[in-house]
């Protein structure tokens, strides 16, 4: 049957669907366009065909052409879904992504997301009077202005606005301005501890 | 649960959406045809004959957008093959809908039974107007049930609860059941902590298992 | 002198928004006092990091890790009674403030006025603190002093060595000398405690009007923990309840009319004579009988006659059997209403003495289904803190526990309370196990007993609370057993592994059972006793009662300890 290769990327999707990405599927994107060329090229002879004369082949072609729509359609979801979730991760993750979550996207993707990042930081930049706004703080109306945080992994030495440097060990628990220590805890760094 | 970004991408779900998965996945579902007029070169589409071409009359299991490429009634020109309404759709099973719709295993009867059924009306079949309502009451019927439940299981686990819904009456589980904990929530002040981002979340867990592997 | 006697002027207001260091002990006492402190930081944004400390390694190691750029350390239930400066090698802007329950006092700390500042009243700790001239002498003298040493080589110096000037003052130096470590001896040579740490703090909160009922409950819970845990007499522990019922009535008295519309969800402490039946609200009162230290004990509860005489007992008060063996939740209302009152009429009939059965306690109340009493969520957080997960570190622990006394988190505390019934569990039948096989001998000075390695629950035995429990309940429970009377004036020397790769072994030591003070000399003891052998020990711990050593020179330090003690 045709398309069965595109439905393959399509179930890839639905699977990781509120993660991170699955490696970029490149072998099978491939096979899918293998499919597309030889279904165009098949058409093409029997377009020629039937240009000679030969008669009844265009329900044929008419079946080609709609597998031809829908691979197309499937590779596209593919790429756009993929897309966005990429942008998703722009602000799950951070600037920085993960070496691993890296790693499986594509280099066109790595690029997109390159690009993407620039444009966020510039539009950020622009907002407000002074130095811009960050817009990945605060996600949640914030309450106070210190949060009580408790480390869960040990990340190392962390230097405040203040200057001072704490040090992020595992168990440890701190009293922190929570400007500075939301995107650790969205990272999965520290724990906000509330009463 | 998805964040706001996540979930926009799923909007859409209910008209076709070019980009919507679960569209695509509905659209893969099966339908049987009957080919009216010969295909040529075509044959290895029919796996039950050796056959160089699909002959008039065989009939094939195809997918609906296949099929919907096929069925053209008002265009004799383009019409290739006849479709057959598959039988979930029927009368028959309408019939049990209708005494009691909210103890049929929707998923069994194909997990896009809904969205399905309703593409299964572009073919225009002589039942269109009692296929539409059907589906309509079926979904009045069982919404009820569906609400309630996800308003109600608190911290439970609800694999028993969905296990018979369509995928769009999961949508609709998962929004209440979000609603439910987003109450909750906010009742018992947990909206004040800050969570770790759920992709994080994900990957970590995901880098873990395999670890273990 | 080093003493605080106004919190909030030489403490509180002297922060001022600097990051502090926080150094947490391990007992429930320390935590309740850490979860007040951190509640005022957290009303003043005063940034802060806590870290646990489990002994005077962990301590040195966690101040080196964090001590960068802080100015101001607290240190709760830990610190006070050894020399934090020469331990820590601290820079001379750091400043100590020390709220430490265990007694006494190291000197050094006790007289470092600079550097070191004790959050303990000065009445409260002056009593037998030895005088400033007494331990120390004045620098110029003693430099004078060894400055006449070191010329002493030197022609001109020669003179002066028979100068009877000098010598005088020499046997003056040496007279002082031994005088010194007299009283130095005198002084330390009971280790004991002050007043908790929460209780402190809780005073503090209060004086700066930001007290509210929940910080009241956790200084009622530090000090439960400093009963329960044998660390003050009742005589002492009366007199904090007395202060805390001022308190409570303070926070909890309310018009009749305005009763009703306050939400059930708040918080409501009620004083209670408690039954001092272990965790019997959330067993069965059957069990709970049978594991209460004093009941069990009077009632030999592990004999066939003793079972039967707690049936009769039971019986006697007109309660069925059934009731009993159901949960506590389950039993009928009326019974449970009843059974305080039908215990103390019962009480004198079979000898028991209303103090150890009764004991003067707080119980707090929230939403509809959480009432507790102060000792089961003491023991239930202590069993935490001790927990014996192989995954879990200490310090995992340390956080689990300081969640349970967050009075949201009910899950929680569920769990923790069948915990606590597991290692209360533990604690009978290795008390029955050892009164089975004879394990506990008498040495003469002191009775003593080891677990063996591979004893079943052996785990729980390793920490030092939940060892102390057990210690305690074993020399309740052999006095009940043994006729002569000598045995209540003797102290208890328990041993049980600890790490068997490394081959230790923890030492507890506690005091007879007819001492009430609850003062132990076992810390000096245990010290002379490992100098004369030479033994390979550890005085990590902050309780100077509890030590470890070698397996291999148990032996030798146990003769030795025999010697000192005779």
């Amino acid at each position: 049957m045709f398309c069965e290769k595109a439905l393959d990327l399509i179930r890839e999707l639905q699977r990781s669907r509120g993660a991170s990405l699955p490696p970029f599927n490149e072998d099978t994107l491939r096979h899918v366009l293998e499919e597309m060329k030889a279904l165009y090229e098949q058409n093409q002879q029997d377009v020629n065909d039937a240009v000679q004369g030969e008669a009844g082949l265009f329900s044929g072609v008419q079946i080609r052409h709609a597998a031809l729509e829908r691979n197309k359609r499937c590779i596209l979801a593919y790429l756009q879904n993929r897309l966005k979730t990429t942008r998703d991760m722009r602000w799950e993750f951070g600037s920085v992504l993960p070496a691993d979550v890296k790693y499986n996207l594509s280099e066109a993707e790595i690029q997109w997301f390159n690009k993407y990042n620039k444009s966020l930081a510039n539009y950020m930049r622009s907002l407000g009077e002074d130095g811009g706004l960050d817009l990945t703080q605060d996600m949640k109306p914030p309450k106070t202005l210190y949060i009580e945080v408790r480390c869960k992994v040990d990340h190392g030495e962390f230097e405040t606005q203040e200057g001072s440097i704490v040090l992020l060990k595992k168990n440890s628990q701190h009293f922190l301005l929570r400007s500075e220590c939301e995107h650790l805890i969205r990272q999965g760094i520290l724990e906000h501890i509330v009463h | 649960m998805a964040n706001s970004q996540a979930s926009s991408s799923r909007s859409g779900y209910y008209e076709e959406n070019y980009f919507s998965i679960d569209d695509i996945l509905a659209t893969h579902e099966r339908i049987k045809c009957k080919f009216e007029v010969p295909v040529f070169r075509l044959g290895f589409l029919d796996m039950t004959t050796d056959n160089e071409h699909i002959s008039p009359g065989s009939k094939l299991d195809l997918p609906f957008w296949l099929a919907r490429v096929l069925c053209n009634k008002r265009n004799k020109k383009k019409h290739i093959a006849d479709v057959e309404i598959p039988k979930q759709y029927k009368e028959s099973y309408r019939e049990i809908l209708l005494a009691d719709a909210n103890v049929v295993d929707l998923h069994k009867l194909g997990p896009y039974y809904y969205t399905f059924g309703a593409q299964l009306l572009k073919f225009d079949p002589a039942d269109a107007s009692d296929i539409a309502s059907s589906l309509v009451q079926t979904f009045q019927g069982r919404f009820r049930n569906i609400m309630d439940s996800s308003q109600n299981a608190y911290n439970e686990d609800n694999a028993r609860l969905t296990a018979k819904l369509d995928e769009m009456e999961k949508d609709l589980f998962k929004a209440g059941q979000k609603g439910l904990n987003d109450f909750q929530d906010w009742e018992t002040r947990r909206v004040e902590k800050l969570q770790t981002s759920t992709m994080v979340v994900n990957h970590k867990k995901r880098k873990r298992a395999a670890l273990i592997e | 002198m080093g003493f605080i006697n106004d919190l909030r002027k030489d403490f509180y207001d002297v922060i001022d928004h600097q990051r502090v260091l926080i150094l947490v002990g391990f007992d429930v006492d320390a935590l309740a006092a850490c979860k007040i402190l951190l509640h005022l930081f957290q009303c003043d944004h005063v940034p802060y990091t806590v870290v646990p400390v489990s002994g005077r390694e962990d301590l040195e190691s966690a101040y080196q890790e964090n001590s960068e750029g802080v100015k101001y350390v607290v240190m709760l239930n830990c610190g006070g009674n050894f020399d934090v400066i020469e331990l820590l090698q601290p820079e001379d802007k750091v400043l100590f403030y020390i709220c430490d329950s265990h007694r006494p006092i190291d000197v050094f700390n006790a007289y470092n006025a600079v550097q070191v500042k004790m959050l303990v009243e000065e009445r409260e700790a002056g009593d037998d603190l030895p005088e400033y001239d007494q331990v120390f002498r004045d620098d110029e003298s003693d430099e004078d002093d060894s400055g006449n040493e070191s010329e002493g080589s030197e022609p001109s110096g020669k003179k002066r060595r028979f100068n009877p000037e000098a010598l005088e003052k020499r046997r003056n130096r040496r007279l002082w000398e031994e005088k010194r470590t007299n009283i130095l001896f005198e002084y330390e040579q009971y280790s004991k405690y002050g007043k908790s740490a929460a209780l402190t703090m809780y005073q503090m909160a209060w004086k700066m009007s930001k007290d509210t009922n929940d910080l009241l409950w956790l200084a009622i819970l530090g000090v439960t923990d400093q009963f329960i845990n044998f660390k003050v007499d009742r005589d002492v522990y009366m007199s904090y309840i007395d202060e805390l019922q001022h308190h409570v009535s303070r926070h909890n008295h309310r018009g009749d009319d305005v009763e009703s519309t306050i939400s059930v969800n708040c918080l409501r402490i009620t004083y209670e004579e408690e039954l001092q039946l272990t965790l019997y609200r959330h067993w069965s009162l059957f069990e709970s009988l049978c594991h209460s230290p004093y009941l069990a004990c009077k009632f030999r509860v592990w004999t066939m006659k003793g079972r039967k005489k707690l049936h009769e007992f039971l019986a006697d008060m007109g309660l069925p059997l059934v009731q009993c063996q159901q949960k506590w939740t389950a039993m009928d209302v009326n019974f449970k209403d009843e059974i305080s009152s039908m215990i103390l009429d019962k009480m004198e009939k079979y000898g028991f003495d209303k103090q150890y059965v009764f004991l003067p306690s707080f119980h707090a109340s929230y939403g509809y289904k959480n009432k507790v009493c102060a000792t089961d969520v003491v023991l239930a957080c202590s069993s935490v803190l001790e927990s014996i997960d192989r995954d879990a570190s200490m310090t995992d622990s340390f956080l689990s526990a300081l969640d349970v006394l967050t009075r949201a988190n009910v899950e929680a505390k569920e769990k923790c309370l069948g915990l606590a019934k597991m290692q209360t569990k533990a604690i009978v039948s290795q008390v029955q196990s050892f009164l089975d096989m004879n394990q506990i001998v008498s040495a003469g000075p002191f009775l003593y007993a080891f677990i063996q390695p591979g004893t079943l629950d052996v785990k729980f035995f390793s920490k030092a609370i939940c060892l102390q429990r057990l210690a305690h309940y074993t020399l309740e429970a052999y006095a009940s057993v043994c006729k002569s009377k000598k045995n209540r004036a003797l102290p208890l020397v328990l041993g049980a592994p600890l790490d068997a790769e490394l081959g230790t072994t923890i030492i507890i030591g506690i005091p007879p059972i007819l001492d009430e003070s609850r003062r132990s000399f076992f810390g000096k003891a245990f010290e002379q006793a490992g100098e004369m052998t030479n033994s390979r020990m550890l005085l990590d711990s902050f309780d100077s009662h509890i030590i470890q050593i070698k397996s291999e020179d148990k032996s030798k330090f146990f003769d030795a300890l025999i010697g000192v003690l005779q």
